[in-house]
């Protein structure tokens, strides 16, 4: 397992933003639904190595992020999108990449050819030496997810990548999550069901800083069965549904 | 997006220790992209304007110039440079990267340190720059001497300094209000500081806006006769490393910003930075005006800088010749024309110098922040006699041309030079000649001895001198009625 979270909790003062949440997590698509305040962005910035927990254990591709050495390579194998992306307006899009894959400490002698791909990979070739404060909040999106995506990663965590995308982007991003969740572990936080039915191997939905279901997208979508949730399509039914239930 | 190029295969290191080829990457990326950089036009124009102009109406002197590269210069860069590190030491939390930077594998204090880096070659380069276009205009002008390094070392030095001033600024109030509070901020205080420097003994002296004892400011008359003292400037140098080892070394200490080891490091050099600033801050304590116009520190004082240096003077061809300092030479020309006449009427009578020559100043700790300035050498001294004086600019005192200098020497040393010949005026024939010779008024208001000035002032110089030859034993000895001055 790549990610194996056991009884996790993360408190900001008396606020416990993550509260016992035990998950584990190979390779594939994971996608972290949950409403606005559920924890799902702590959880991630916790994976991250960002933030430390309260309490729990945590383990990352078999490696413990407490110790800084394991963290330091959990961090050269990790790729992170966070949900507000900052950037430098002065970069082109190429420095900014290639800025995170040294950071990342990539080989040196790939890091060229690495930045390069990776560029392709998200449409902005053509966009290679803009400057990032001349590109719309899309392009920044895919900015970000370049530099999530540079140096390959085996744990890659998605905070809400798709917002900001146009139809027919956001259609290429759930290909290339498919693409990635084949050699990886992708973690994908989203408010939005139809990325995690169409690229999502497995589903975790969060509410109030706990996992309240663990499972495949259509094991949330059969939670609806019988019940009057609310929704247009199944999963967002499921969601509905479970998320009613957790809270009764 | 496509899925469809496969990506590279990325082989990761297992080294804990920082790639070097990486990092340098990593700091020509910040070099390309750095603020100081764009602020590097604001800094040469202001350098231009401030620095080099106030340079160039200072005497074509080596040690003038150089010392105004600590003086004028770095108050062009220290808000410059203060400001851009701090808008790239905040850049991080400004921009809101801390997360994302955060969960990569290089630590932050290698990031900030690149940046820093980054900043201060650039603010090091325009530094050189500055130092290089003066040095080079100085190098045309300068009849004498050479460059003096240590005032450009510690130029040199407080570079980086700022630089990590500004930056730990920046990291510790990420605001876009950091850069332009801090520069302004640190250029008051040090502006403020240099006020409270009392005589030659106060620490502030280490503030490396200090080129010499406060009070003289870049006085014309030091390092030419003798050598430029580098106590005060090693001292200076000492607090910048300290202080700039410290700073970027605190950079390392909060948690999270590098591993347990480099932590340690960063606290063994943070410490070692502010013993060596601290060091260097209580032997500036110790300074003390040294008699040839620099501070010097006991503890670190050589013997050799009390030694002249060695020059052959330069001389006019007047009937007495007039020497200078050869650092002086531009002086020369306009002194022996204004000198000319009465070296002329006083060459060869009895009691006359053989030269005229510029003395060194001797320098004295005066009262408060007062120094006294007075000349190394007797007015008149020497067998045969030699006559010395000083140049105005040696005096600390304000900028003249070199024709108001030289109207100053000889106002200053022409009465000496007469008196020399004509002894001390006692009676009305003494001062009709000593006014006549020196081409003034005569002192007392009796018509008489200003008739007989005029009238032997119109006299051919020859006939003056003659008439001289003949009469001086009577004249000096004050036995000569008016009436027979000519």
């Amino acid at each position: 397992m790549n990610v194996e979270i056991t009884d996790l909790t993360r408190r900001f003062g008396r606020v416990r933003a993550v509260a016992g949440v035990s998950l584990q997590a190979g390779p594939g698509v994971l996608g972290l639904l949950g409403p606005n305040g559920a924890g799902k962005t702590t959880l991630l910035r916790t994976l991250a190595t960002v933030i430390s927990p309260s309490s729990g254990r945590i383990r990352l591709l078999g490696r413990d992020p407490g110790a800084h050495r394991q963290r330091r390579e959990i961090r050269r194998r990790l790729g992170y999108v966070p949900q507000n992306l900052g950037y430098y307006p002065g970069f082109t899009v190429v420095e900014f990449v290639e800025y995170f894959a040294l950071l990342k400490e990539m080989p040196p002698a790939t890091v060229s050819r690495a930045v390069a791909s990776t560029v392709e990979r998200v449409g902005l070739g053509d966009k290679a030496t803009a400057k990032l404060r001349t590109l719309s909040g899309g392009m920044l999106r895919r900015v970000a997810i370049a530099q999530g995506i540079v140096n390959e990663p085996e744990l890659l965590l998605l905070d809400e990548p798709t917002a900001g995308l146009d139809p027919e982007l956001r259609v290429e991003f759930r290909a290339l999550l498919r693409e990635l969740g084949q050699r990886a572990t992708v973690v994908v936080s989203t408010h939005l069901v139809e990325d995690v039915g169409s690229a999502c191997a497995r589903v975790a939905l969060m509410d109030r800083g706990r996992v309240v279901f663990h499972g495949t997208p259509a094991e949330l979508s059969a939670r609806a069965e019988g019940t009057n949730a609310a929704g247009d399509a199944p999963l967002e039914r499921g969601y509905s549904a479970v998320l009613a239930e957790s809270r009764s | 997006m496509t899925a469809a190029p496969p990506a590279p295969t990325v082989r990761l290191r297992r080294s804990a220790g920082v790639p070097l080829p990486g990092a340098r990457r990593l700091v020509r990326l910040e070099l390309r992209r750095n603020a100081m950089l764009w602020l590097l036009p604001w800094a040469v124009a202001l350098f231009g304007l401030v620095a080099h102009r106030t340079g160039a109406a200072a005497p074509p002197l080596w040690n003038v110039r150089a010392m105004s590269m600590q003086t004028g210069a770095l108050a062009v860069f220290v808000p410059t440079v203060i400001g851009a590190a701090a808008w790239m030491g905040s850049r991080e939390a400004r921009l809101g990267l801390t997360d994302l930077l955060t969960g990569t594998a290089r630590s932050r204090w290698a990031r900030h340190l690149a940046s820093w880096a980054a900043t201060s070659c650039w603010a090091l380069a325009a530094y050189l720059a500055g130092v290089t276009v003066l040095y080079a205009v100085v190098a045309r002008q300068a009849a004498w001497g050479g460059p003096l390094w240590w005032p450009a070392a510690v130029g040199a030095a407080t570079m980086p300094a700022l630089s990590a001033l500004g930056f730990a600024a920046g990291v510790l109030l990420p605001s876009r209000f950091t850069a332009p509070l801090a520069a302004v901020g640190v250029f008051v205080t040090l502006e403020l500081s240099l006020q409270l420097i009392h005589g030659g003994r106060s620490p502030l002296q280490v503030l490396p806006v200090v080129a010499g004892p406060w009070e003289l400011g870049t006085d014309a008359g030091v390092a030419v006769f003798h050598p430029y003292l580098p106590d005060l400037p090693v001292v200076q140098l000492m607090f910048l490393a300290g202080l700039t080892a410290a700073l970027v070394a605190a950079l390392g200490l909060p948690a999270g910003s590098a591993g347990p080891r480099s932590r340690r490091a960063a606290a063994a050099i943070t410490a070692a930075g502010l013993l060596l600033a601290g060091t260097a801050t209580a032997l500036a304590g110790t300074g003390r005006l040294d008699e040839h116009g620099l501070i010097a520190i006991p503890a670190l004082h050589s013997a050799a800088g009390d030694r002249p240096v060695p020059y052959t003077p330069v001389c006019s061809t007047t009937a007495i010749p007039v020497c200078l300092h050869p650092a002086y030479t531009a002086y020369l020309a306009a002194l022996a024309a204004r000198l000319a006449p009465v070296l002329s009427d006083v060459a060869g009578l009895t009691g006359a110098p053989v030269r005229l020559s510029q003395a060194a100043t001797v320098y004295e700790q005066g009262p408060g922040n007062t120094v006294e300035i007075r000349m190394a050498a007797p007015r008149i001294g020497g067998t045969p006699p030699v006559l010395h004086f000083l140049l105005p600019v040696q005096l600390a005192g304000p900028t003249m041309t070199v024709d108001q200098a030289a109207d100053a020497v000889r106002a200053e040393a022409g009465p000496a030079l007469v008196a020399t010949v004509i002894g001390d005026v006692t009676g009305p024939a003494q001062a009709a000649v000593t006014a006549a010779l020196l081409g003034t008024a005569a002192p007392a208001a009796d018509p008489a001895t200003v008739a007989a000035a005029r009238r032997f002032a119109a006299l051919p110089p020859a006939t003056r001198h003659a008439w001289l030859l003949e009469h001086l034993p009577a004249l000096r000895a004050g036995r000569l009625p008016l009436a027979r001055v000519p």
